[in-house]
């Protein structure tokens, strides 16, 4: 599938804001089954420098500052992407969950060293047994890794209810699995947590979905997580819709946590109180 | 035989100096006696005598405390500052041994510089597994904004320092490396000031290593970092602010090196550049020498929940434009898992030997160590890996059986979050208390400099020492003590001479560079002298009428000084029309108000604390006499209860003095100061507070119904000038030119205006417009209303006895005076503006 994806940003503050610095990552990544055909940011008002680079992630970033003072500031990123099927493996035949384990903290080579990565524990992500706990339901000994994820997704889609406002950036992952209820991210930090706490690698993906599919979190930013599975790779999946990501999700960004992946950051000198406004709109595109 | 010459120097002749068993001493060898190398101090002491010694160091004391030497402690939110805590008796070291040191240091250095080059650059030692990934990967030390980032000449480490350690077989142990802002460098060089100066024969005598030149050494390190203009860079030293616990020290270096002192907010980020915010617009800075943790260094790509930074800084330092002092991320080597890995690590990188060991150390997340952990955990401290909340370090020897289960259960079950450390017994030295000599347990710490391709060390250190003997806990904040430290030189090459600080650099291009956060606490610094002056005037003017006396010399009476203390606030406005005794009463009570209390806000007290802390603040930009004279004016107020009653006179005293400590002040002001911006700035401060103090006399002395023409010459000094041109005559229209309109009376108002028109005609222009500023138009509106008004007709009373016409005018002024100090504020200090963190998703 072929997507305009669209996201615009609005800052509106009440007294002006002096200075701004600003860090973005709204430039999708291409990857196995998601090619870039073009992607562009403006900013307005006009930024003084405007410099792209990739992360420590290998996500694009894009750092800019506005040194006019101005009461607004409106950040437009389109971009075009092909997203294909991926293909799926067949998770019977996956190889046991524990075997994954430990080939990951037998660490040998740079893949599975930059997956070991993602076992540890990261500022939004802390391990806990109980995490462990609930997902022993489905991490049976010597299930398939990847029944194993599937089901794990499918309960939590089931047990946690999707409640926006419910929850704030800063809402503790325990809290979470306490009060059983959240956004997406919430519902992606819990996954992590719970596949950390049993030792598999797991990443934080931001990204969006179509527009007009009968998705849950669409028309905003999104975010899910993919699971390392070896020897390809790493699978995704979504439990706020409680699907495996295929040609409906755009995927921008991915890191330890939020926290690496946040798709709008800044400081602003001066600018009092301030609203925000975002806009995604994920439109297919006709294919030649 | 030594011991009994150290007996006699003990207050106490009947203790000898006892070495504690199963502890090495550095003075005492196993015979008893002293060391070779302790002999020349040891005599040395003897031939003192303790009461020589006593008085000298009576007045070592009272140099760290007028040099205002501190120790911040945290979770005091005033900023308590403690004394510096110093033993006279240095730790002393011979040359040998020194040197055995000095090389291991290099190589400590050398080796943990590599491993940061390795761990934010290709990371062949996690790929090739000579190093643990967990300890980076998971490591919150580990900035991932840095990672890829080329270090300014490779050099991350550009200042290192380890804390050293001696076990009773004599061996040096390395227990901590400090590789994230390493501090104590200043206060080695501070003691070394006291210490030689409290015992200059024995220094002299011993031929101790100086340690001026490591600052030089260190100086030149850090220029070579600059990215451009290497011969003329300017380099900035970054406080997280004078809260810090080692604030003095970043004051202290800053001015020994001739560096800027800096906080976050002084910098801002324009582009990829990093510049500093003076008066005269921005100064691009090319190095900055950290004491902030890196992690708060930059609150857009690091910690967000801070902004004790600088938001953009790590996108210059990638861009390559500035380079930091420890480079943002060598915190990462703090953590003492690591140590398990550093001798094989040492012959990979280095090709070498590890010269000198770590405290024995097992990081559990493998098996073998995890084993050993198990099965010795008697003999060990298990310590989380990385700090994180909650988690203290648990010593295995004081463990129930039932405990040490329960613990090793939590150990199997994350082992790689543990690390464990054999403890050291740590040596004694002999140490000055008021019991006499007594043996205390000692850690030292030794710094490192980079330059020039290699590391250097300070031949010295910082000695800490544990507070009782029993005690192994070596720490500033739980209050231990400090030792200068002795190197003593084989060759009699080195001259001696006391250290002096280094002459900050003479550069006439950059007469403006002055942060506009010191400029601004200068014009406080300023204002808030000035109205302490005020007060002290004003209460000193109106104690003698609580003699009873309600005719103070014939013109001053009870209920003129009722009104004015009425306009001031400090009686109700009632009290005017009260009973003459109850005005006594009342008058008693603003006075002790007025003097004693603390909580007042804008009061006497509230005023002198605030000197006090701006001049902390401003401690590096400060001579030494002019910070022991602002000490003075804290102490001066130092009061114990409040006296009551008539004894309340007695306070006039301490007024009087108060009164000749402000007038040092403004001596050293006048005499002492070099007219740059920074002087310019606290003498507006002065100017501008005078001002309007003077005004508000006039408003509550002169403008109301109760003149008292004698209580305001009083209060504006002014008494002998009157009477010098008018005899005795008092004349309100006369007094009222000498306070307001006369330009020659350094207490009128007129005279104020005069020199702040001056001083706004000196200051930067951040624009050349053709019209003149506000704060120019503004002092020329304010010189022509005092010079055009006419004093004898705004002194004519109206019916009730006040002068309407003279409240008005004097009324408009002091509006436009507060907005010239608006406008100046704005224009100039200006940067107190908060900024905010906002995300979006």
């Amino acid at each position: 599938m072929r997507y305009l994806a669209t996201h615009i940003t609005r800052y509106m503050y009440e007294h002006p804001v002096v200075v701004c610095h600003n860090e973005i990552r709204l430039a999708p990544r291409a990857h196995a089954h998601q090619k870039v055909l073009s992607s562009r940011i403006a900013v307005d008002p006009n930024p003084e420098i405007l410099a792209g680079r990739l992360d420590y992630f290998g996500n694009h970033v894009d750092h800019f500052s506005i040194l006019e003072a101005h009461t607004s500031l409106t950040v437009t990123a389109s971009s075009v992407v092909d997203v294909q099927k991926p293909v799926r493996l067949v998770p019977a035949e996956t190889p046991a969950w524990e075997d994954v384990r430990d080939l990951l903290h037998a660490y040998g080579n740079g893949q599975t060293m930059s997956a070991f990565e993602f076992t540890c524990d990261s500022p939004f992500v802390a391990t806990a047994e109980e995490f462990a706990e609930y997902a022993r339901k489905s991490f049976l000994p010597r299930r398939p890794v990847l029944e194993a994820a599937i089901d794990l997704c499918a309960r939590v889609h089931k047990d946690f209810t999707y409640k926006p406002s419910s929850t704030t950036i800063d809402t503790p992952v325990a809290e979470v699995f306490k009060t059983r209820k959240g956004v997406c991210q919430d519902f992606a930090h819990f996954m992590i947590a719970a596949f950390r706490s049993l030792g598999l690698g797991a990443r934080y993906v931001s990204g969006y979905l179509r527009s007009g599919a009968n998705f849950t979190g669409a028309e905003a930013s999104h975010a899910w997580l993919a699971v390392f599975l070896p020897p390809g790779g790493w699978v995704d999946l979504d439990p706020t819709n409680n699907v495996l990501p295929g040609e409906g999700h755009v995927t921008v960004a991915w890191g330890r946590d939020y926290g690496d992946v946040t798709p709008v950051k800044g400081v602003a000198l001066g600018g009092g109180e301030h609203k925000i406004d975002v806009e995604v709109r994920v439109r297919p595109l006709e294919q030649n | 035989m030594v011991t009994d010459r150290i007996k006699e120097l003990s207050s106490n002749p009947s203790r000898t100096y006892q070495p504690i068993d199963g502890h090495y001493d550095e003075a005492t060898g196993a015979s008893g006696l002293p060391r070779r190398h302790w002999r020349q101090l040891t005599t040395a002491l003897v031939r003192m005598g303790q009461a020589r010694l006593d008085r000298r160091w009576q007045h070592g004391v009272q140099l760290i405390q007028s040099n205002g030497v501190t120790y911040n402690v945290y979770g005091d939110p005033q900023g308590s500052q403690r004394p510096w805590p110093l033993d006279p008796i240095p730790m002393v070291l011979a040359s040998q041994e020194w040197a055995f040191l000095e090389a291991a240091v290099i190589q400590r250095a050398t080796l943990l510089n590599a491993m940061l080059a390795d761990i934010y650059g290709n990371q062949a030692l996690l790929h090739d597994r000579r190093f643990p990934a967990e300890l980076v990967l998971e490591n919150p030390g580990f900035l991932r904004a840095s990672h890829g980032v080329p270090a300014s000449r490779g050099v991350h480490l550009s200042h290192y320092a380890a804390d050293l350690a001696r076990s009773p077989d004599g061996q040096w142990w390395v227990i901590a490396d400090r590789t994230q802002a390493p501090s104590g460098a200043g206060y080695a060089l501070e003691n070394r000031l006291v210490c030689a100066q409290t015992l200059p024969e024995a220094f002299h005598r011993s031929r101790v290593r100086q340690l001026a030149r490591f600052f030089q050494t260190f100086r030149e390190g850090l220029a070579a970092l600059a990215p451009r203009h290497r011969d003329n860079s300017r380099t900035v030293l970054l406080t997280p602010g004078p809260y810090n616990e080692t604030f003095f020290e970043h004051a202290y270096l800053a001015k020994h090196m001739g560096y800027t002192l800096v906080e976050g907010s002084d910098l801002t980020v324009r582009g990829d550049r990093v510049y500093l915010k003076t008066l005269g617009g921005l100064e691009q800075v090319d190095v900055i020498l950290r004491r902030l943790d890196d992690a708060y260094c930059d609150p857009l790509e690091l910690r967000g929940d801070s902004l004790l930074g600088i938001p953009g800084l790590v996108h210059a330092v990638r861009s390559g434009n500035v380079a930091i002092a420890n480079a943002l991320g060598s915190g990462l080597m703090e953590t003492s898992a690591h140590m398990a890995f550093l001798p094989p690590l040492c012959r990979h990188m280095l090709g070498e030997e590890l010269k000198m060991p770590s405290v024995a150390t097992w990081w559990c997340g493998q098996e073998q160590p995890l084993h050993y952990v198990e099965q010795n955990m008697e003999r060990l401290v298990i310590k989380p890996t990385f700090p994180r909340f909650g988690l203290k370090p648990v010593f295995g020897d004081m463990l129930s059986a039932a405990g040490r289960a329960e613990f090793t259960a939590k150990l199997k079950a994350h082992p790689w979050q543990y690390v464990a450390q054999e403890q050291v017994a740590l040596s004694t030295a002999p140490v000055w208390t008021e019991k006499g000599i007594e043996p205390r347990h000692i850690v030292m710490r030794v710094f490192a400099c980079w330059a020039d391709g290699k590391y250097v060390v300070m031949p010295g250190g910082l000695t800490r020492i544990s507070q009782s003997a029993e005690s192994l806990v070596v720490t500033m904040q739980r209050g231990g003590g400090s030792k200068d430290t002795w190197v003593l030189s084989e060759h009699d090459d080195e001259p001696f001479v006391l250290p002096q600080p280094a002459r900050p650099p003479v550069d006439v291009t950059r007469s403006t560079d002055l942060p506009s956060r010191v400029a601004d606490n200068l014009f406080w610094l300023g204002r808030y002298v000035e109205r302490v002056e005020s007060q002290v005037r004003v209460a000193r003017a109106l104690l003698p009428a609580l003699s009873g006396e309600c005719d103070l010399g014939g013109s001053v009476s009870i209920e003129s000084a009722i009104e004015l203390l009425a306009g001031y606030r400090y009686v109700a406005e009632e009290m005017v029309h009260a009973h003459p005794g109850e005005q006594l009463r009342s008058l008693e009570r603003a006075l002790l108000s007025m003097l004693f209390d603390a909580h007042r806000p804008a009061g006497l007290l509230w005023t002198v604390g605030h000197v006090g802390r701006i001049a902390w603040q401003l401690k590096e930009r400060l001579s030494a006499d002019t910070w022991r004279v602002l000490s003075q004016i804290e102490k001066d107020f130092q009061r114990q209860q409040p006296p009551s009653g008539v004894r309340l006179l007695a306070e006039l005293e301490p007024l009087d003095k108060a009164i000749v400590t402000l007038s040092a002040f403004a001596g050293l002001m006048t005499e002492s100061m070099t007219r740059g911006q920074g002087w310019r700035f606290l003498d507006i401060g002065r100017r501008l507070e005078r001002a309007l103090q003077m005004i508000e006399l006039l408003l509550y002395g002169l403008a109301g119904r109760h003149e008292s023409l004698e209580l305001l010459l009083r209060v504006a000094d002014s008494s002998i000038t009157y009477r010098s041109r008018y005899y005795t005559t008092m004349q309100a229209d006369l007094v009222l030119d000498l306070l307001l309109a006369d330009e020659s009376n350094p207490r009128s108002v007129a005279f104020q205006f005069t020199s702040l028109a001056a001083h706004i005609g000196q200051l930067p222009r951040q624009d050349d417009a053709a019209h003149h500023p506000l704060e120019s138009r503004l002092t020329l509106k304010l010189l022509t209303a005092v010079r055009l008004l006419n004093t004898e007709q705004l002194s004519v009373p109206g019916k009730d006895g006040s002068r309407l016409q003279l409240r008005e005018m004097l009324e408009a002024i002091q509006q436009d005076v507060h907005t010239l100090a608006d406008a100046l504020s704005r224009k100039y200090l200006s940067h107190a503006m908060p900024s905010r963190i906002l995300v979006s998703s």
